[in-house]
């Protein structure tokens, strides 16, 4: 039996490039990992990477349309600005506080006032209308206006100080008033989805694509523009100098057959072979805003370090025979 | 009324171990590992991590129950290494993949910044 020795590293070093990144989307090229971990850090993004989320409120005033709770929710669910929200702790676990809101450690305490005056409009309260007791933490909305306003705002950005209206809680009339105290905490969308930073993460394999040159040009131009436009999405195009075929946008592909089923029925099998390369995959992130799409995916790496850290074995468990690993034996 | 808190999915119960391990009776140098609130993200590279380790000769999760927020890791290895022993490098090199991953981006990060500004 040809066995290496046990305690040698099967460790991979993924490749990373960046095509496109700004303050709340990223695509990206991973390569030279597995399938597993692409999907692990997925995962990661959409339900454990933590942000800070509105998760009690105190009516003090509600002559609204909308019934407390109805109010509460949709609190809940508007983005706050979470940068800082990997360095909190917990309510759950803060020992500091019993999770009223008083504590600067685990949460962040809001306000919102609004009444009706005005007889002939309906008054629109936004989350524009809470107030934040901690400046890092406010509406994304709010925090985008006024980075736009000294400045500082991502240059690719296109919309205006006008686009931040604001994320819609009720409309009033005259004479109905909302005031409330929230209280915003620390959690993970594992718990309730409205802490979750990703508006969507997926990644698909990159595929590569093999056109049979030869046999290819065994076919006419008529049958080449009737191959090409069998498939449903614009991967193939037809060069008007040299008639060849060629692949335009390799992504664009979605592993349909529908070529290959096309080929075979012009008594052409094998003119096309299109497989997935398992190692290489292609990222989208798009966040709510709550943090970046790059604090994301970093935040995603460190937060299944610290899920791995925790399933190691202690050395009370019993039987521990990797402690040749802790004394450095190779 | 009697619906179970939400934070039971991902938070370990007092006296409750995160990971336990139980050796086969019958088998040499097979175990089972039972890890309390984790599901397919962990269990999956964990078995695809092991399966890179020649030494092992069955690696293989199961999430018993969707209500039972626990994994189970069935180890099997050869008598060089032991399940314990081909248990911990897996993490360690899953470990070391994302400190060196976490690197890659920060590094690409730089570049694609420069790549951005080519005066
Ligand atoms: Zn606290």
């Amino acid at each position: 039996m040809d066995r290496s020795a046990a305690g040698v590293s099967y460790q991979r070093f993924p490749r990373v490039r960046i095509r496109e990144l700004k303050d709340d989307y990223a695509k990206f090229e991973l390569r030279d990992t597995d399938a597993s971990m692409a999907n692990a850090l997925r995962r990661v993004m959409i339900a454990e990477v933590p942000t800070v989320a509105i998760d009690l409120v105190e009516i003090e005033s509600n002559s609204s349309v909308l019934n407390d709770e109805f109010i509460a929710h949709r609190l809940g669910l508007i983005p706050l600005t979470s940068s800082g929200a990997m360095g909190m702790r917990f309510s759950r676990d803060c020992d500091a506080c019993d999770g009223d809101g008083s504590c600067e450690h685990c949460s962040v305490e809001f306000h919102l006032a609004a009444r009706a005056t005005d007889a002939n409009k309906t008054l629109e309260v936004t989350s524009n209308d809470l107030r934040s007791t901690d400046p890092k933490v406010c509406p994304v909305d709010q925090a985008m206006a006024y980075q736009q306003a000294i400045g500082t705002a991502d240059p690719y950005d296109t919309s205006t100080a006008s686009d931040h209206r604001g994320i819609l809680i009720v409309k009033l009339r005259r004479g109905q008033e909302l005031r409330l105290r929230a209280i915003a905490r620390k959690g993970i969308a594992k718990d309730h989805a409205k802490w979750s930073p990703a508006a969507t993460v997926t990644f698909m394999y990159e595929p590569d694509i093999r056109i049979n040159e030869e046999l290819m040009e065994t076919l006419t131009l008529e049958e080449k523009t009737s191959w090409v436009e069998s498939s449903p999405t614009k991967v193939f195009d037809i060069d008007p100098n040299t008639q060849q075929v060629v692949v335009v946008d390799r992504e664009a592909y979605t592993y349909d057959d529908e070529v290959i089923k096309k080929a075979e029925a012009m008594g052409k099998p094998g003119l096309i072979e299109i497989s997935a390369k398992e190692d290489s995959f292609v990222f989208t992130v798009e966040t709510t805003g709550a943090i970046t799409a790059y604090e994301l995916i970093i935040n995603a790496i460190t937060v299944l370090r610290q899920k791995l850290d925790a399933v190691r074995l202690q050395e009370e468990d019993g039987d521990f025979t990797g402690l040749d690993a802790h004394l450095g034996v190779a | 009324m009697n619906a179970p808190d939400r934070y039971e999915r991902f938070v370990v119960p007092e006296g409750t171990k995160k990971v336990s391990f139980e050796k086969d009776t019958k088998i040499m140098n097979a175990a089972s590992f039972t890890i309390e609130r984790e599901d397919h993200t962990i269990g999956n590279i964990l078995r695809m991590q092991l399966h890179r380790d020649p030494n092992v000769l069955f690696a293989g999760y199961k999430l018993p129950h969707p209500l039972q927020y626990k994994i189970i890791v069935r180890i099997h290895t050869a008598s060089q290494s032991s399940p314990t022993q081909a248990y911990n490098q897996a993490i360690n090199d899953l470990d070391s993949e994302l400190e060196n991953l976490k690197q890659a981006f920060e590094d690409e990060k730089n570049r694609f910044e420069e790549r951005k500004q080519p005066y």
